[in-house]
């Protein structure tokens, strides 16, 4: 510090530099100071202790205030959408280029919006968002008020045990869809059965879904047989690599840049995944 | 005479350095409190890539923890019990660190979540370097701030005078 005095020395103001000089040294001047606030001081400790203990206790009860009130309004954030309903009855499935669209082109009287929604297999936060919304778009969709256009990404393949396994997910998808889409609901069901707690394998974990185990879990959901065996034989692990490569470059272009999963897509621009998004978004005229 | 001047101007530039770290401190805080709370879901799931929590703690954390970072925000830009405020930022700072460091030994693959998202990134996209160096950085401003957490235009120093005017 007493460099730094003396460096600004020259600038210094009405003091003068010369007797501005002595008293920079830290020690007597230091000392002076000291001696004579200590007096001062140990008359004020005791209060500004006492003070200290007040503003502290103050800023606990803030803290503790803020985590509360953000730890309900958490709760509302993170709130099962259309609890309840549980899985689609009305929806069909079509395949093209390795995208999966699914709508109820049955149902009358609404225009439905288009929505593309990015997901990977493996993806931690897909599966909390299917656990949150998964419902909710499957009553929109049966509806008749939304379509879903499904991509299935691929990029998490090295984070799984056998190292393909969101490849061999989506082109499990695809089998359902192509197979199976035309039976009411069961494409989401089978979608929202990949994601469940207990299925859904963890990133580096030790296993994961083999072919077989995907195509039983299709059969169990009701997929035809056809399903199971273009499950089994990886048919359309081509077709879900394609449609990776070309689902991350529309993806790509719709968020300038960022490849991440769950993304939901509107007209070209990202949606943000608030609570109340899928509400909004169908209530836009 | 002199003696009151250079030490009410080292008083003056430590407190205006003090003041420039509490802010710089609680815009970190509301930045990255703020993009957590936006998005818990990926918070939850930030908070479980760390694979450092028993399943039970995720959530509480996950949710709890945005806040904590928001209410130290607040604190350090009121300068309201500063000191505290920076022993705990350096505290959550440190086990933040801590965190990331562990993941990169762990040969984990994810995002540190720091400022929202987080999760799994693609391998060799990890950035643990760049964000242990940038904790490290915010560390500094937060001990900085509990050697010295007298700073300008604070709610600590506004009590204190009045205190001690009416002492």
């Amino acid at each position: 510090m007493a460099q730094g005095n003396s460096g600004r020395k020259p600038s210094g103001k009405a003091a003068g530099g010369s007797a501005s000089k002595t008293p920079e040294r830290p020690k007597p001047g230091g000392k002076q100071t000291i001696s004579r606030q200590s007096v001062a001081q140990a008359r004020k400790s005791k209060s500004s202790n006492r003070i200290q203990f007040i503003v502290g206790g103050i800023a606990i009860v803030v803290i503790a205030a803020i985590i509360v009130i953000g730890i309900v309004m958490n709760q509302k954030e993170t709130a099962v959408q259309a609890p309840g309903y549980g899985a689609s009855t009305q929806s069909v499935a079509t395949e093209a280029n390795g995208v999966v669209t699914v709508s109820n082109p049955s149902a009358t009287g609404t225009t439905p919006k288009t929505i593309d929604v990015y997901e990977d297999a493996l993806c931690p936060i897909c599966a909390e968002f299917e656990a949150q919304f998964g419902q909710q778009v499957a009553q929109a969709v049966d509806q008749g008020k939304l379509i879903v256009n499904v991509h299935m990404l691929t990029f998490l393949d090295s984070h799984s045990y056998s190292q393909n396994y969101s490849t061999r997910a989506a082109a499990a998808l695809l089998c359902v869809a192509q197979q199976g889409g035309s039976q009411p609901g069961m494409y989401l069901t089978y979608h929202s059965a990949l994601y469940a707690s207990g299925t859904q394998p963890t990133e580096g974990g030790t296993s994961d879904l083999t072919d077989q185990q995907l195509a039983d879990l299709a059969t169990s959901k009701g997929a035809p047989a056809s399903a199971a065996q273009c499950i089994t034989s990886g048919q359309n692990m081509a077709a879900a690599t394609a449609a990776n490569t070309s689902s991350s470059a529309s993806l790509s272009k719709a968020t300038g840049g960022q490849v991440a999963t769950p993304t939901v897509v509107q007209n070209g621009t990202p949606v943000q995944l608030s609570v109340n998004w899928l509400t909004t978004l169908l209530g836009q005229s | 005479m002199t003696v009151a001047q250079t030490r009410s101007r080292r008083v003056l530039v430590l407190g205006t350095a003090g003041l420039l770290a509490r802010l710089g401190l609680a815009t970190v805080w509301f930045l990255s409190g703020f993009a957590k709370a936006s998005d818990p879901r990926a918070t939850t799931v930030a908070v479980r890539a760390y694979q450092l929590l028993p399943e039970s703690l995720v959530a509480p954390v996950a949710g709890a923890l945005p806040y904590l970072e928001i209410s130290l925000g607040v604190l350090l830009l009121l300068g309201f019990a500063t000191r505290l405020a920076a022993i705990l930022s350096a505290s959550l700072l440190l086990v933040f660190i801590g965190g990331v460091i562990s993941a990169a030994v762990r040969g984990l693959s994810i995002d540190c979540g720091c400022f929202g998202g987080g999760g799994q990134v693609q391998a060799g996209a990890t950035a643990y370097t760049m964000e242990v160096l940038r904790d490290i950085g915010f560390l500094a401003l937060a001990v900085f701030l509990v050697i010295r957490p007298d700073t300008q235009v604070s709610v600590d120093r506004f009590v204190r005078r009045r205190a001690e005017q009416t002492a």
